[in-house]
């Protein structure tokens, strides 16, 4: 099996400014998305559906979410008595080095790269939104002879790179003569001895590093063939399990174009918005171009527009909630909104 | 003991290739999935799974037991098919000839108790109650009841019982009741009196090896200490189409004493690993419940649906269950019906109750039935 050549690195330790409001309490790998996943499930899933089953996790802030999120591996099969699901976080809380691969954070954890018997590494960043197989990928950089082969969109980076596990140990060793910071660095290098190569990837694909990019790729689960795309039966999203109950629509419910994950509780109306999972909403409530988070509770007669709602928010009676202009307002985690807050 | 070989056959095509125990339920679970979560929200977690019966779907999804919380080190899931011993096959014949099989099984665990189920019935129950009151009365064994219409106790094992809950009388389907206990097929036993009655039992020629009809009768007639634990809250006896539809309608309602939602006594089962469902611009939904990896373009009204099913447009679908992956095509009506999994119904197919009001079961043989008229 090829698949098993290849050794999975998922770099958690990017800091976007521009998702502040949603990465308070977690690191951006660990936002909710879609109703029911977190932004790592993708890459993640999409590693073990290629069949990859060594996967190493570099998180550096707020990784307490994330690690009690993933757990041991075992909802992505990744535990393992033979390889299975590492977390390494960093020892350093300074300056985040832009660009995905930081090759210090490998540093203090080269004996893994070591001992790992995969002759190729696949490094992605964690927060990108898509669904593919990484074996044509592979399979493409062998034939190519390339010595770092970049995933590219229409020319634009994915920031994922596939290179030979000695390559990367090999980059990591001479980091301090090479001046690289990250395997970006590497990869980008116009000056650089190794030969860089694209592969051209064509399907969907999100990244997302603001509460624009995070909204607008949560509307394209409307397009059904972006839905297809992200969720065929055959490369499921793994993530992790909660067991509950299905989604109860009251008598008063009134839902349209609306995606809703189980165990919630619907009284009210709600159009064009995701709903994840335990969120509640009330009667004679309205809720629009929304995404809910996990827990949020909408009470009776709430009118809420345009919002993104943190995790455990509460909005109570009667509270109206509304995006002034196009930027989505986002809620903070574990907040409540009285009728008097009115934004 | 979890007694999971039933065939369950008067629920006809649904029970064809997996056991009862195995058959859909409330949109995402088994009827399983019940007793296995409440085992492990009782702090039960040495639990012995008898099969006969269509195994494959049921031993595929017990697995070893994670679903439950009860893959442990020392105990947790164990599936018990019957075996053959000193060169002969050993069917499950009753209730009690099932357990005494595998006295070996409880021998090596060594348990104080044995709390015998059923894999048939709904309902959520603290099982850790039923033993404290077993051990508070010196009990050789109790017997979990439920009060039922006397109208209807005829249909049941009926106690008859003293002011302190003894009882000093079982009759099983009795044309004359003396009471309305009846008995839900849930026993807790000292493992050392369960341990001599099957044996005493085993060697009995003319015995059905049944725990209503020849074990506990037996241990009334020795004097042996019997109690009643009286129960009260949901509990259903899912056996028919009629009954399973029903069982499913009842978590329609506010008032049936079934609550999926409550935190502290989840039900646990498989995780189909399915997106959120999508209800559509022109859907419909009220009423109802609905699994993940659904997509409604429809009507969905007062009905219970599974994962992964899709309601096209146009389609209504009134007071039915709508079992995984089915698939219900462009202006269908389905109304009072219970809809099998994987079942792809054309478009324009009308699903009505006949004129007494059955509960129709649509599945791959009854369909084509629909598609003729």
């Amino acid at each position: 099996m090829l698949e098993k050549r290849l050794l999975g690195v998922i770099d958690a330790t990017a800091f976007h400014e521009g998702l502040q409001e949603l990465t308070l309490h977690r690191s951006p790998a660990a936002i909710p998305f879609g109703g029911r996943y977190r932004l790592i499930d993708f890459v993640l899933s999409n590693m073990v559906n290629s069949g990859i089953q060594s996967v190493a996790i570099f998180p550096k802030y707020q990784y307490r979410s994330l690690m009690d999120h993933l757990g041991s591996g075992r909802n992505w099969d990744l535990n393992r008595k033979r390889d299975g699901l590492f977390f390494f976080p960093s020892p350093r809380l300074d300056h985040p080095v832009t660009g995905v691969g930081p090759l210090d954070h490998f540093a203090a954890n080269i004996d893994f790269f070591k001992r790992s018997e995969q002759e190729y590494t696949l490094i992605t960043n964690a927060c990108t939104i898509f669904n593919t197989h990484f074996f044509p990928v592979l399979e493409w950089h062998i034939a190519s002879g390339c010595d770092i082969t970049a995933i590219r969109k229409g020319g634009v980076s994915l920031g994922m790179y596939l290179l030979k596990t000695s390559l990367l140990r090999e980059l990591i060793e001479t980091r301090h003569e090479t001046g690289y910071l990250s395997v970006r660095d590497a990869a980008t290098d116009p000056n650089s001895p190794l030969s860089l190569c694209s592969y051209p990837y064509e399907g969907y694909a999100a990244m997302i590093d603001s509460v624009d990019t995070y909204f607008s790729a949560s509307m394209d689960l409307f397009e059904p063939e972006v839905w297809n795309q992200l969720f065929p039966r055959e490369r499921p999203i793994l993530t992790k399990v909660k067991d509950e109950p299905p989604t109860r629509y009251a008598r008063e419910a009134y839902v349209h174009n609306t995606m809703v994950a189980n165990g919630g509780l619907i009284e009210g109306t709600v159009e064009n918005s995701i709903i994840a999972r335990g969120v509640k909403i009330g009667k004679g409530a309205v809720v629009r171009n929304c995404i809910i988070m996990q827990k949020s509770k909408i009470e009776e007669n709430c009118i809420v527009e345009g919002a993104i709602l943190d995790k455990d928010v509460k909005v109570e009676r009667g509270a109206h909630i509304k995006a002034s202009g196009k930027k989505p307002y986002v809620v903070r985690k574990g907040t409540v909104q009285g009728a008097w807050m009115n934004s | 003991m979890l007694l999971a070989g039933g065939q369950g056959s008067r629920l006809n095509s649904l029970t064809r290739d997996i056991a009862k125990p195995a058959v859909p339920f409330g949109g995402k679970y088994r009827i399983i999935d019940f007793p296995l979560s409440n085992c492990t929200n009782s702090g039960i977690n040495t639990v012995g799974v008898l099969t006969q019966y269509q195994p494959l779907v049921l031993n595929s999804y017990i697995g070893i037991g994670s679903a439950w919380d009860l893959d442990r080190k020392d105990g947790g899931v164990t599936v018990l098919p019957p075996y053959t011993a000193s060169g002969e096959v050993k069917w499950y014949s009753g209730t009690a000839s099932a357990i005494f099989q595998n006295l070996n099984y409880l021998k090596h665990h060594q348990p104080d108790y044995v709390l015998i189920l059923s894999g048939d019935h709904i309902y959520k129950m603290d099982y850790e109650k039923m033993l404290e009151a077993h051990i508070e009365k010196g009990a050789d064994a109790s017997i979990s009841v439920i009060e039922v219409p006397w109208e209807e106790a005829c249909r049941f094992g009926i106690m008859d019982t003293d002011e302190d809950m003894r009882i000093v009388e079982f009759t099983e389907k009795p044309a004359e009741p003396k009471s309305n206990l009846a008995s839900m097929g849930i026993y807790i036993f000292n493992y050392s009196v369960l341990e001599d009655c099957l044996e005493k039992d085993n060697i009995i020629p003319q015995s059905s090896h049944d725990f209503g009809k020849d074990i506990i009768p037996r241990m009334l007639e020795e004097g042996k200490k019997v109690f009643a634990y009286p129960f009260k809250g949901y509990w259903k006896d899912v056996g028919t189409i009629r009954s399973l539809w029903e069982a499913n309608m009842d978590l329609l309602d506010d008032m049936c004493g079934l609550d999926l939602f409550d935190y502290t006594w989840r039900i646990y089962s498989v995780n189909p690993n399915q997106p959120p469902q999508y209800i559509g611009q022109h859907a419909f939904v009220t009423e109802s419940l609905i699994n993940e990896g659904c997509m409604v373009e429809g009507k969905v009204v007062r009905s219970v649906v599974f994962q992964g099913v899709t309601v096209k447009e146009g389609a209504a679908v009134k007071e039915s269950v709508i079992m995984p992956d089915a698939v219900i095509g462009k202006g269908c009506h389905i109304e009072k019906a219970i809809v099998s999994p994987g079942i792809n119904i054309p478009a324009g197919t009308v699903i009505t109750p006949d004129i007494q009001g059955e509960i129709v079961l649509v599945s791959e043989d009854s369909i084509k039935q629909f598609l003729s008229c």
